[in-house]
């Protein structure tokens, strides 16, 4: 890594502009080329996400009084630092409920789209190389960079007109649905501004992403214990980008001077972009590259330690988000034994039981699972990659077979979703134990045997999954993600939709009984547990049968 | 299993995928302690060879044989006396280069920790970076690494060199000669004429799945031309007219003598020699077939005859 100072003292010169941006709209069409599917999925997601959030809110809370007592949950500390600041919440809307309860998340989403475009065009491509293969030609040195910081922020201008749209069809007020998605631009904005500096840092497009990652991470858990102090957050809350546009309080105050922060720190952020990245070499970094072990630990040298090593990464990053989200859960344990009296007749009958605290839990517990069952899935295509990627091939070119390379992988990997299963357990248990006012302490272990409870119909997606990846290894990813989405449709809208029995009977995750409101009822716990380990037992055989990574 | 029967025996050997027959009637035969450079342009069926040979890929018809067993039933344990490097190279991209030679080095079963780090000094590799970090050159040598410190019988090698240097080239074929001398065998499959001709005991030439010529250096010599440029000081338009002189054509003319290059048919060079001495020989250089002139006098027809320009195969020499 060599720095060229004398260089980057006269970097940005208004003269060499011209140069250094040549083939910027060439690079830009190749991107949006590239990006066609990706970019208008996300670009729709959030969208679609916030027409869902602006008309589901209406749906839910028809009159005044659900309306309050939906509010309740988004009012207090632990719903505020969750949510937001809370404007608007002792007099509830169904605009402020919206801006107040839900628009952080499309900001999140936001925020994680500007940092991966940003970084999967500029780190990425010198990473592996292809970034050279692009600067050997007429491209100036600041095309890539500038050509992707603007298809963000175009991507970020489309999002934004959909949000506006979504708050009009929801019959919000013009100005304030106007302020909810420049908000989201202006958090697009910082956020590519900070992905075009942690691009210069990192070698690695992981650590790149990593770090603009904690950075939203971060902004999170700032505005977390501001927002969290009092309604309309504290002085924290003005130190995170998150807050700074949800500080304009959309459809209550519509102020509009708050939105000056984030833009002004884009503007500083992509200025330090363009300076950092003049100071490096193509494919170098700024921050050393940390160097590894010289050798392997004793542990890595068996099939097991092989597949704890390629499948722990994801399944450690599904563990602590399950984990907080069991967590978060769990701790509106008290808002809903307030809330209990007075919600909304739909929102009673998605929540089984009398007592509805418990209800929501054992609820949220069968939520909580088919995100674990989708952490299972998302496991067994990662097996899929390893084949198809050649690295089983060459795994396998040492003395292990495939009975022992697939089933370490699939020990490891069942281990791993079981534990995620107690700690969501854990998670919810010790929320509510925490947020309960009252008894907290006799709710822990029912919480934690409601997680652990939803074991069967995880192992039985698993084993569908493995049995296809033996037999029909095509299919398999295809199949698991539409159990997993089905199961999350219907566990979310199965009651409300009425559909006919055999429709609900397809979804994995309804057979269980809604524990601790249900007594455990073993006939489903066994029968899931067998189809999960006859799917195992199937899938090894064809693994065992069929060619390995057979073009 | 006797000590001169084959590591690798491949009678009839057919492997299809859909429509495309990867392996066409293949017969591939390696005695214990050779060499043999298995040679073929990209497309021609060597890793699907290599990986039929691994037990990863199941032939549809024909035998084949490791040390006398099935590669596909009896794989893990054939595989604790082989050792393979994979053509393009994936490793794990947050293991470092030195965990992974380790890892392979450990399913192997024993290995000389030593012999390892011998390997990584000479190869010059830095073991404690990232792989996603390593250049395709630099992955090869990991792959190399943890099959040449490896205590095996056979060396499975799928173009092992493509990403090398020159420098580490020579390393490469330093090690290579350093295993024959211990008595492994080698597979070395590449499309790099050179290495295979400094390395390989025998050579295989594998065309669309089949294997068109097969047989030391010296015996594939014999089916291909020598090329002789000679200055002398008469002409020697009279060996134009011979039957086994082809390509004749006369550089120069000078006071001085005539500058004249041809291609001879192998077993003719006696008898050119024979009529070129009383024309008064200057200077003479003869070059032996190169392998590229091999490939090209069996792949060249074949291209030709599909009316593909014999460009796109030939190596710059």
């Amino acid at each position: 890594m060599s720095m060229k100072v004398t260089e980057a003292q006269h970097a940005p010169s208004p003269a060499a502009g011209q140069a250094t941006l040549s083939g910027t709209a060439t690079l830009l069409r190749f991107m949006l080329r590239r990006d066609r599917i990706r970019t208008s999925a996300w670009v729709l997601g959030i969208g679609l996400l916030g027409f869902y959030f602006a008309n589901a809110i209406q749906l839910i809370a028809e009159t005044e009084d659900e309306l309050r007592a939906v509010t309740a949950m988004f009012a207090d500390p632990i719903g505020r630092m969750m949510t937001g600041p809370g404007f608007g919440m002792e007099n509830p809307t169904h605009e402020a409920l919206f801006s107040a309860g839900y628009v952080l998340y499309l900001y999140i989403l936001i925020a994680l789209f500007s940092v991966f475009t940003v970084i999967r065009h500029t780190r990425v491509e010198e990473q592996t190389g292809r970034a050279e293969l692009i600067r050997a030609n007429v491209v100036g040195r600041h095309a890539t960079l500038t050509a992707a910081l603007i298809l963000t922020v175009v991507a970020n201008l489309v999002a934004a007109v959909l949000i506006y749209a979504a708050g009009l069809v929801g019959d919000f007020p013009a100005e304030g649905s106007a302020l909810v998605a420049i908000g989201g631009f202006a958090v697009g904005l910082f956020f590519a501004g900070t992905a075009a500096v942690t691009a210069q840092l990192s070698e690695s497009s992981r650590g790149a992403s990593g770090m603009a990652g904690a950075v939203i991470g971060l902004a999170f858990l700032i505005r977390m214990g501001g927002d969290a102090a009092e309604v309309g957050g504290n002085a924290l809350s003005w130190f995170s980008p998150l807050a700074w546009s949800q500080q304009t309080a959309p459809y209550v105050e519509d102020r509009w001077w708050p939105l000056v922060l984030p833009v002004a720190f884009a503007a500083v952020l992509v200025w330090l972009g363009y300076a950092l990245s003049t100071k490096r070499d193509v494919g170098a970094s700024l921050l050393p590259t940390r160097l590894g072990r010289a050798s392997a630990k004793p542990s890595l040298g068996t099939p097991l330690g092989l597949a704890t090593h390629t499948l722990k990464g994801g399944l450690r990053g599904w563990g602590i988000a399950l984990l907080l989200t069991g967590l978060m859960f769990g701790s509106f344990a008290q808002t809903m034994v307030d809330a209990a009296d007075d919600l909304p007749a739909e929102m009673a009958q998605i929540m089984p039981g009398e007592n509805m605290m418990l209800g929501y839990l054992a609820y949220m517990a069968v939520f909580m699972a088919v995100f674990i069952g989708a952490a299972g899935v998302s496991g067994l295509q990662q097996l899929r990659g390893e084949e198809n990627r050649g690295r089983a091939e060459y795994a396998m070119s040492a003395p292990v077979g495939r009975t022992a390379w697939m089933g370490a992988h699939l020990t490891v990997l069942v281990l791993g979703v079981l534990l995620i299963l107690v700690l969501v357990g854990l998670g919810m248990g010790l929320g509510a134990v925490a947020s309960l006012e009252e008894d907290g302490g006799q709710y822990f272990s029912e919480l934690l045997l409601a997680g652990i409870m939803q074991a069967p119909a995880v192992l039985a997606l698993i084993g569908i999954v493995t049995s296809l990846l033996g037999w029909l290894p095509k299919l398999a990813g295809a199949v698991g993600w539409v159990f997993v989405g089905f199961g999350g449709v219907m566990s979310t809208f199965g009651q409300l939709l009425e559909l006919p029995e055999a429709v609900l009977n397809l979804n994995i995750f309804g057979h269980l009984a809604e524990y601790p409101v249900e007594d455990i009822d073993w006939t489903p716990v066994g029968v899931l547990i067998a189809i999960g380990a006859v799917g195992i037992a199937i899938g090894l055989v064809g693994f065992n049968r069929r060619e390995v990574n057979r073009v | 299993m006797n000590e001169n029967s084959p590591v690798i025996y491949a009678e009839n050997l057919v492997k299809e995928f859909g429509p495309v027959r990867a392996l066409d009637d293949l017969n591939l035969n390696i005695a214990p302690g050779e060499v043999h450079g298995y040679l073929g342009p990209n497309g021609a069926g060597k890793s699907t060879t290599m990986r039929v040979l691994l037990g990863l890929l199941r032939p549809d018809a024909g035998r084949i044989q490791l040390f006398g067993r099935d590669p596909w039933r009896d794989a893990v344990t054939l595989h604790e006396r082989l050792a393979y490097v994979p053509g393009d190279v994936e490793l794990w991209p947050n293991l470092t280069g030195g965990e992974v030679i380790d890892m392979f080095l450990r399913l192997r079963g024993s290995y000389n920790k030593a012999r390892r780090d011998e390997l990584i000094e000479r190869f010059d590799l830095d073991p404690r970076k990232k792989t996603r970090t390593y250049s395709k050159g630099n992955r090869q040598k990991v792959a190399l690494i943890s099959a040449l410190a490896a205590d095996v019988d056979l060396l499975l090698l799928d173009e092992p060199t493509a990403g090398l240097d020159p420098l580490m080239e020579a390393v490469f074929q330093e090690v290579i000669h350093e295993a024959k001398g211990q008595g492994r065998s080698v597979l070395l499959s590449s499309h790099i004429l050179a290495q295979v001709e400094a390395l390989s005991d025998r050579i295989s030439i594998i065309r669309a799945g089949h294997i068109v010529e097969s047989g030391t250096l010296s015996e594939l010599r014999h089916m291909t031309r020598t090329t002789i440029e000679v200055e002398t000081t008469h002409s020697a338009e009279s060996l134009a007219n011979l039957s086994f002189v082809h390509d004749f054509r006369t550089e120069s003319v000078t006071s001085a003598g005539d500058r004249t290059v041809f291609e001879v048919d192998g077993d003719h060079v006696q008898e050119v020699m024979n009529t070129l001495t009383p024309l008064g020989i200057r200077s003479i250089v003869a070059h032996p077939p190169t392998l590229e002139q091999l490939l090209m006098r069996h792949y060249g027809d074949d291209l030709s005859a599909r009316g593909v320009s014999n460009g796109t195969t030939k190596k710059v020499s």
